[in-house]
């Protein structure tokens, strides 16, 4: 990945780029480039987004923020009237330019998109037509800009790509999208909004699906090309510190109703309303020890050399693939979790996490090693002795979206781990379930509904709740809150940390987010590409980190500073 | 070096569906010899002793003895296995002629009939399809039921309903003149109505989900209009599938044409497995079953060894079809610039 990280400064004979960090000639900001007064936004009936209004001058960069369904991307596809036809209804003023747009008929609309209007989407894992080549789905971006043949297109395509830091343009230019990463995905689209020059770029959670490392690049990549192009960006969010680092101004959103606004400085620093003060609360970068008193607990256990150890991790390898194409997942990893503390295993997507974890819960067999679990050696062992330890090992996965059978309802989901370790009579089940709601801090009259009635946070206790219902020592917890929003996270957190309080469970705490594994960890293993390649507590890993990659994946965490000029 | 693995893969997955269409088409004879050999009746005393038939008992004999009708229905198999397997077919019951010569008369003229059933159907599906996504308001919603009504309506009633209007009322063909141009125009129109319904619903279902896919939105963005969206990005995912469901079609024209046949008076195979069907003609019978069994399994395999070339994201991993949307999560995603 490193040498994609450069943003290549290529120069376009047609095109010509300012050099980067060469701002704009004509000033500071002038006229507004995008105004938009008194928003409102409809779904059917309800309003989703109700008298929203801002404005961004030519060059400036505004965020918006606010959690899931406070109708920020709302916002966005109604700048681009892209909200689903027929069921979106969309009122107010927007201007461009000083000129009307929300009104315009489709055909005089159309020609802004793409050539004033550039947009960045939230997952470039979906973004791009999965049956076309990249090349041929850069070509519509290239056709916008006038006056220019087909070869021209085409170099002016693969000087993009360039430029947004793709190694190998031609390559990139040939696959297909699933033949690229996430990361070169979303420098590709980014690539193809960029690519027309428009005047405004408006960005969708553009690294809400990526690694922190690859975010910080990717931000990095949206930041200099706004400055070397002078392009305007709006950028969409949930994560205040990110908010805080790219853009000159912040508005905060809620039920589609602005809390505050202001320059990022301010609002930053100093919010005013109560919302915007609880974003800030919530974001694990900028409240490191939040959690100190709960997490204190289990960090006197760490500390205490007397601590029997629950889990022993024993030089373990493991492989996949034929002879042609093998790929060492796991490699000699190591390491050791004291009773009722939280070990964290750290790294980006394909650093064996996942591996790790399906070894430690039995899914997969070992190449080389041992595990110890409570005593217990987990591999080698019958199908039947193998589903006892489990019992006492559960896990939590990353998306409570997709890990709930959406079928089934609360009581039920809860209710089968229960039911496949025959535990207990019908009666004690059902007070077992109920028990293990309250310790989550859910209320009776979910019993009932089905996930879909839920939201993301409460499915996350669901899943939370049937892991705890068999009593377990030790629970994995994949992930566990990378689906959710910062304010959902933080109120997961809790719970994981009043359960452990409490109770004195064991976790392994697996998460590519530094900041929340400071919160939330005792000891700390870094992993990379299947290695564990730094080891320690959290405070040694934190204030004295020693490999180059622990301090890139620190670096790459959002703290708000130094917002954007 | 990465596309020498991918051909390797190909070849080996091309010859591994070709194995398996030989057993399937194995199979499909043996099974129709044991069906046929359980049915009730027997053919000898019907057909051979049949005084119209004017068989003298030593050539019943001789016949009875060529088909190896009094031995064991085991060795019957296995005879009639090998004579197949060298391509003898056999001779007719009821003609007397080679089962090979009667099939090659007939297959010429259902083989027309079927390929412009096929042609019209996938014309009259893309149609509808494309009318349901972008023709104005009543028109294009009211363009869904075709499909349901198409499928609803049986085929006879199709064809007796074409021939009303356009033979009798209109008269733009003859009936009795069933090889004419817009004779077979119409017959395969019959057909190709009842199987252009499947493939449109499958087409108006695709389309409606991939115009909702996040990238239809992106491209938009990108400043493409309805159409473009349409054919540069809409139709290609969409139609993927339908080249499977083409492939099973073939089963429901080569039933259909039975119909089709005898209602506009065709000589076909239709009309060849009726009469065989009628007078117990058990070696014809075996060499139409075997012979539908045949078109079937090559068309699927053509169907298959295509499938893998138009979808970028089918790989062929040991010889088998698999999808890759995403790599699996723990191992390394493969990056352009690693290859």
């Amino acid at each position: 990945m490193a040498p994609q990280d450069r943003l290549t400064t290529t120069t376009l004979t047609r095109h010509p780029l300012p050099a980067p960090g060469v701002a704009p000639t004509d000033g500071p900001h002038p006229a507004a480039l995008l105004r938009v007064e008194g928003l409102s936004v409809a779904y059917g009936g309800d309003e989703v987004v109700s008298g929203v209004g801002f404005t961004v001058a030519a060059g400036a960069s505004l965020a918006l923020i606010g959690e899931s369904g406070s109708g920020k991307s709302t916002i966005a596809r109604a700048l681009l009237r892209l909200l689903p036809a027929g069921v979106g209804r969309a009122s107010g003023r927007v201007e461009f330019d000083g000129r009307e747009v929300l009104g315009l008929p489709e055909r005089h609309f159309r020609p802004l998109r793409g050539r004033t209007l550039g947009f960045v989407p939230q997952d470039p894992n979906s973004s791009l037509n999965p049956v076309r080549t990249i090349g041929m789905q850069a070509q519509e971006a290239a056709r916008l800009v006038e006056g220019i043949d087909a070869g021209e297109r085409t170099d002016l395509v693969l000087e993009t790509f360039a430029q947004v830091g793709l190694t190998d343009p031609r390559r990139a230019y040939d696959a297909y999208p699933h033949e690229l990463s996430g990361g070169m995905l979303q420098r590709v689209l980014i690539g193809l909004a960029v690519l027309p020059r428009p005047s405004l770029l408006v960005a969708d959670e553009p690294t809400s699906a990526l690694d922190v490392t690859i975010q910080k690049r990717i931000l990095d990549l949206l930041s200099g090309l706004r400055e070397s192009l002078g392009i305007s960006l709006l950028l969409i969010t949930h994560d205040l510190a990110i908010a805080a680092e790219r853009a000159e101004s912040l508005i905060v959103l809620k039920d589609g109703v602005v809390q505050e606004a202001g320059p990022t400085a301010s609002v930053f620093a100093r919010p005013t309303s109560a919302y915007a003060r609880q974003l800030h609360a919530d974001v694990p970068a900028l409240n490191p020890d939040r959690y100190a008193d709960l997490r204190a607990v289990g960090a006197t256990r760490a500390a205490d050399p007397s601590t029997p150890v629950k889990i022993e991790v024993r030089g373990v390898t493991k492989t996949f693939g034929t002879d042609g194409n093998r790929i060492t997942a796991v490699n000699g990893v190591s390491f050791a979790v004291p009773a009722g503390t939280t070990h964290a295993l750290v790294g980006e997507s394909g650093s064996g996490k996942t591996t790790a974890i399906r070894l430690l819960l039995g899914l997969e067999q070992p190449d080389v090693g041992r595990i110890v679990v409570a005593g217990e050696e987990l591999h080698g062992r019958s199908h039947a002795s193998l589903r006892g330890v489990r019992r006492h090992l559960q896990l939590v996965y990353q998306n409570p979206f997709t890990s709930l059978d959406p079928t089934w309802r609360v009581e039920r989901l809860v209710r089968e781990p229960l039911d496949r370790f025959a535990i207990g009579d019908k009666r004690e089940r059902s007070q077992l379930v109920r028990a293990a709601l309250e310790s989550v801090g859910l209320g009776e009259h979910l019993l009932s509904r089905k996930p879909s009635a839920l939201s993301g946070g409460q499915r996350q206790r669901v899943a939370i709740a049937r892991a705890l219902v068999v009593r377990p020592d030790v629970i994995v917890l994949d992930e566990p809150t990378s689906a959710l929003d910062v304010s959902v996270q933080a109120d997961i957190v809790d719970v994981l940390l009043r359960l452990q309080a409490e109770l004195g469970l064991t976790y392994v705490f697996v998460s590519h987010d530094l900041a929340l594994v400071r919160q939330l960890a005792h000891t700390v293993s870094v992993m990379e590409r299947g290695r564990i390649v730094e080891h320690g507590t959290v405070t040694q890993i934190f204030d004295d980190p020693q490999e180059q990659y622990t301090r890139t994946l620190l670096d790459s965490i959002p703290v708000g500073a130094g917002s954007a000029s | 070096m990465a596309d020498r693995v991918g051909n390797r893969g190909y070849v080996t997955y091309a010859l591994r569906r070709a194995a398996q269409a030989v057993v399937v088409i194995l199979l499909a004879y043996v099974l129709t010899f044991v069906v046929i050999s359980v049915l009730p009746g027997d053919p000898v005393t019907t057909t051979l002793r049949n005084p119209q038939s004017g068989f003298t008992e030593e050539q019943i004999a001789r016949i009875v003895s060529y088909y190896g009708l009094d031995q064991p229905v085991l060795v019957q198999l296995w005879h009639s296995l090998s004579r197949f397997l060298t391509g003898d077919l056999g001779v007719s019951l009821r003609t007397n002629l080679p089962v090979s010569h009667l099939v090659a008369e007939v297959v010429p003229s259902t083989l027309v009939l079927a390929a412009s059933a096929l042609a019209i159907a996938v014309v009259l599906a893309f149609t509808i399809a494309f009318g349901v996504q972008y023709l104005p308001r009543p028109f294009g919603p009211a363009l869904r039921a075709f499909p349901s009504l198409f499928l609803s309506v049986p085929t006879f009633l199709i064809g007796l309903l074409l021939i009303q209007l356009f033979s009798f009322q209109l008269g733009l063909f003859r009936v009795i003149d069933s090889d004419s141009g817009l004779a077979t125009f119409f017959a395969a129109l019959t057909l190709g109505i009842f199987v252009s319904a499947q493939i449109a619903e499958v087409l108006i279902a695709n389309l409606d989900q991939e115009a909702r896919q996040e990238y239809a939105g992106v491209a938009r963005s990108r400043g493409l209009g309805q159409v473009q969206l349409l054919l540069r990005h809409l139709l290609k995912p969409s139609a993927l599938p339908v080249v499977t469901v083409l492939a099973l079609m073939v089963g429901e024209v080569l039933g259909g044409s039975v119909i089709t046949e005898a209602i506009f008076g065709r000589a076909g195979v239709g009309s060849l497995v009726q009469r065989s069907v009628s007078t117990q003609d058990l070696p014809v019978l075996q060499a139409v079953v075997t012979l539908a069994a045949v078109v079937f399994v090559v068309v699927n395999l053509v169907a298959d060894l295509v499938y893998p070339l138009l979808d970028p994201r089918v790989r062929l991993l040991a010889g088998q079809r698999r999808s890759t949307a995403r790599p699996e999560p723990g191992v390394p995603e493969p990056g352009v610039a690693a290859r």
